[in-house]
């Protein structure tokens, strides 16, 4: 596809066309925005959507005419604020921005956004918008059975937070968890490997949470699987089965390929990309007594967990 | 220091430039209604050196950009948010006795201050040497040349080729050593800066202290981009190799993202987002390195694919694979998929690739070089029975690599030669007109350029040598740092492959680890050291 059209198909505005289009050709280095001169104007139409762990905001702007340097997005718990150094939250240049690490509890937030542009001219703020996070199940659910702590860090895990290369000797039949009896740092593998990583062979995986119940609880069951990190580029699946029953193919999110080498993404400035699934377990699925959920990785490259459970709710 | 730059006077800069006083421009050393424009400038600004590039038989292109405080946070460099006039001049002779153009540039804050005056007007075949002033402050002085005349048949052309150069993984001593040779021109291939955060855990460039958190994350918005480039040029190896000679030059994939093609992230970047991205990526690379007015990006576009003569000597033909190549064939970067074999796959898009067999096909250069990012090699990944490519280089556009090869033979072009980097090895392959055949014959000749600083100190050999070397068109291997230095003749092309035992601390000689001659008309690699 030709710029102009993958453009008009991405739903960008029009390159800034050069400046010699409307000028004499000496002047024909000069940037559209050198003309154009003054402040940029502020994004539009700003969104939140709930999301758990974390607020995705979307807004739209001018991308190349001024060209933007980056939007600095503003970022406070209170009602009418002022956007300043102090409740700077990030800078991107993406019309989009993931604010995140929010843990499980729901949060309420209020966003503005500077446009800043290449000149380093600063639009007025935009107008103010709220959002907030979606209550994980992990804090509005009561635990079953868990492996870890759902806390963005896989450093409770066994390999953690480097350990990738041993996985092939260590788990060469898979993880095999039995709640109760399993040791998080010696039986969980913080990564699991997908046919994918030559370091494992190119093999498909399966890591099996073996739980008990003492009674198929009366409301909702749920499965929350969290994860510090996936691989950037082919995160691939996981087929979720209990009992033997299949449950679900969850695709996972692209993450940053770093949670093989690190698992904290709490530090200030990690770039481990968290994920999150939650999902309600048939209840048909369950059983008093031990219960089996496998968790089976047959595309895709590793994905890192931050923890595991099983939650009533 | 060089002495101070007398202020020119009004009637001398008409006579100089040829161009009325309306005509100067933005940035680009035309004249311009305003010649003092923003005032004082702050003291120091040319801590990011000077550069020239792009010689044609009657001039080049000049590039600075001025930044007294080159690591400013903002990306700004410690400049004013107002125009300011840069005055250039160009002398025959190093101690500006004789100069030849004069001119001046606006320096606005839209372009991070940079300043890229295109000369014209000088005679082809010659040294030449240049300066700048803003204010009352001068900058060193670098050495250019031009082209020679197009119809002249030059007696040779000195280069070096250069690429991959991680700031943070290694001292630029092999610039240092770049910069000393008597090179007519720098041929850089690629990943000019990397877009990786900056920490303790790949910081191997010894005895430097870490820079501040700002340079810790990958680099995204403008101003992060920015300030990469002037951290890498803070450098004043990579300083003295601008100084020293012209560059041409073409990025790779970390000028804007690892591994990306087109609009395409491996990070999942969605496409409207990634092009604000590359956008930027593709501003701050205008801004940073010497290149003309006609690469000034438009939105997410910029031309980067060019063409240089040196004579009927050689043609080079810098390409651009990444901007208009098709994505991974099946998601994957290394495979064997049949994907990989769909003839509609392109590494350069439709348009570039037209553009090359159509300059191949004009050419009368006994030398047709092309410079591209990543290996042009077919070489197999797999040390076994199997076969596994890297789709991240022309292998994983077989069927635009047919197109060339056709190309090639249908008008006869004489003496291909491909220029790559990426790899951060150093290597030499003949280039088969049948790949599963290895006593076919070579159609041409590779010389790879290990990198500049990337991957820390490296050795000769390491796990990827067994890799490269299985495949029986390669020749040499190493994995030093270092760069390659060719002289080019009506009869023969000698290249050398220079490494360095260490980056990790300032101060390795450099060695000759091959030395290879290319006779005209005789493709393929006959090793002198």
């Amino acid at each position: 596809m030709e710029p102009v059209a993958r453009r008009r198909a991405l739903g960008l505005a029009a390159a800034a066309a050069p400046a010699l289009a409307a000028a004499p050709a000496a002047f024909g280095a000069a940037p559209a925005e050198a003309a154009a001169g003054g402040a940029p104007r502020p994004a539009r139409r700003l969104r939140t959507a709930a999301e758990i762990g974390r607020i995705r905001l979307t807004w739209e702007g001018e991308a190349y005419a001024p060209l933007v340097d980056h939007y600095a997005i503003h970022a406070s718990r209170t009602r009418g604020f002022t956007p300043g150094p102090g409740n700077l939250i990030a800078k991107t240049v993406y019309a989009s921005f993931s604010h995140s690490g929010m843990g499980g509890r729901r949060q309420d937030w209020h966003y503005r956004l500077v446009t800043v542009d290449a000149a380093g001219n600063r639009s007025r703020p935009s107008a103010e918008t709220a959002g907030h996070s979606a209550e994980s199940v992990t804090a509005s659910g009561r635990p079953l059975a868990t492996v870890g702590a759902f806390d963005h860090k896989s450093l409770e895990l066994a390999l953690a937070p480097a350990g990738y290369a041993q996985y092939k000797t260590r788990f060469a039949g898979g993880v095999d968890y039995t709640h109760g009896e399993s040791d998080p740092s010696a039986d969980w593998s913080y990564i699991q490997p997908g046919p994918a990583d030559a370091w494992n062979d190119r093999k498909a995986t399966r890591a099996t949470f073996r739980f008990p119940l003492d009674a198929v609880p009366a409301g909702e069951t749920w499965l929350a699987i969290w994860l510090i990190d996936t691989h950037a580029s082919n995160p691939g699946s996981v087929v979720l089965a209990l009992n033997g029953a299949p449950v679900r193919e969850v695709e996972l999110e692209n993450g940053a390929t770093r949670g093989s080498l690190e698992g904290d993404a709490t530090v200030p400035g990690s770039a481990l990309v968290p994920s999150y699934v939650e999902l309600r377990l048939p209840a048909s699925a369950l059983k008093t007594g031990e219960n089996v959920l496998t968790i089976d990785k047959r595309t895709g490259s590793w994905h890192a967990y931050d923890a595991l459970g099983v939650f009533a709710r | 220091m060089t002495p101070s730059l007398p202020a020119p006077r009004r009637r001398s800069f008409l006579t100089l430039t040829g161009v009325g006083a309306a005509a100067f421009a933005v940035g680009t050393g035309h004249s311009d209604a305003a010649e003092n424009a923003g005032g004082a400038v702050p003291s120091d600004p040319f801590t990011l050196g000077v550069a020239s590039g792009d010689p044609r038989p009657d001039g080049f292109v000049l590039w600075t950009r001025l930044a007294p405080r080159p690591l400013d946070p903002d990306g700004h460099g410690g400049m004013p948010r107002r125009p300011c006039t840069v005055r250039y001049e160009v002398a025959e002779d190093a101690a500006f006795t004789k100069v030849v153009r004069r001119g001046q540039a606006l320096a606005t804050p839209e372009l991070a201050h940079s300043v890229h005056p295109e000369v014209t007007g000088l005679r082809p075949g010659r040294e030449y040497f240049y300066r700048f002033r803003a204010g009352t402050e001068v900058s060193p002085a670098g050495r250019t040349r031009t082209a020679p005349d197009p119809r002249s048949r030059p007696a040779s052309l000195r280069l070096a080729t250069a690429s991959c150069a991680a700031w943070y993984h290694a001292h630029f001593t092999a610039f240092e050593h770049l910069a000393k040779e008597d090179l007519d021109l720098v041929v850089f291939l690629g990943d000019y800066v990397y877009e990786y955060g900056i920490t303790s855990k790949n910081m191997l460039r010894g005895g430097v202290p870490l820079p501040g958190p700002e340079h810790a994350v990958e680099t995204v918005t403008l101003e992060q981009w920015r300030l990469r480039y002037s951290l890498f040029k803070t450098d004043p190896n990579l300083q003295a190799a601008h100084a020293a000679a012209p560059w041409i030059v073409t990025s790779d994939d970390h000028e804007v993202q690892n591994n990306h093609a087109d609009a395409w992230s491996e990070t999942g970047i969605p496409p409207s987002d990634f092009l604000r991205r590359r956008a930027v990526a593709y501003r701050a690379f205008y801004e940073n390195l010497p290149v003309r007015r006609a690469v000034l990006p438009h939105g997410p576009d910029i031309t980067l694919y060019n063409r240089l003569r040196w004579g009927r000597l050689a043609q080079i033909d810098m390409l651009d694979n990444r901007q208009y190549r098709d994505g991974f064939p099946a998601g994957v970067v290394e495979d064997d998929s049949p994907e990989r074999h769909d003839p509609r796959r392109s590494i350069l898009g439709a348009r570039q690739e037209r553009w090359l067999y159509d300059g191949l096909s004009r050419s009368d250069a006994v030398w047709n070089l092309m410079g591209t990012g990543v290996v042009m090699a077919e070489i197999d990944r797999d040390t076994g029975p199997g076969h596994l490519y890297s789709n991240d280089m022309w292998d994983g556009f077989p069927a635009n690599r047919d197109r060339l090869w056709a190309a090639l033979k249908r008008h006869r072009v004489a003496n291909p030669v491909a220029l790559s980097g990426d790899i951060h090895h150093h290597v030499a392959a003949e280039l088969k007109s049948d790949w599963k055949d290895p006593g076919s014959p070579a159609i041409g000749t590779e010389l790879v350029c290990t990198s500049i600083g990337s991957d820390g100190d490296g050795a000769d050999t390491d796990k990827y040598a067994d890799l490269w070397l299985g495949n029986p068109h390669v020749k040499f291997y190493n994995g030093r740092r270092g760069y390659v230095s060719c002289t080019l003749t009506p009869s023969e092309l000698t290249s050398e492959f220079k490494t360095v035992p260490y980056v990790s601390r300032p101060g390795a000689p450099v060695t000759t680890a091959a030395r290879f001659v290319t006779e005209a008309g005789r493709p393929g690699l006959n090793r002198e050291v």
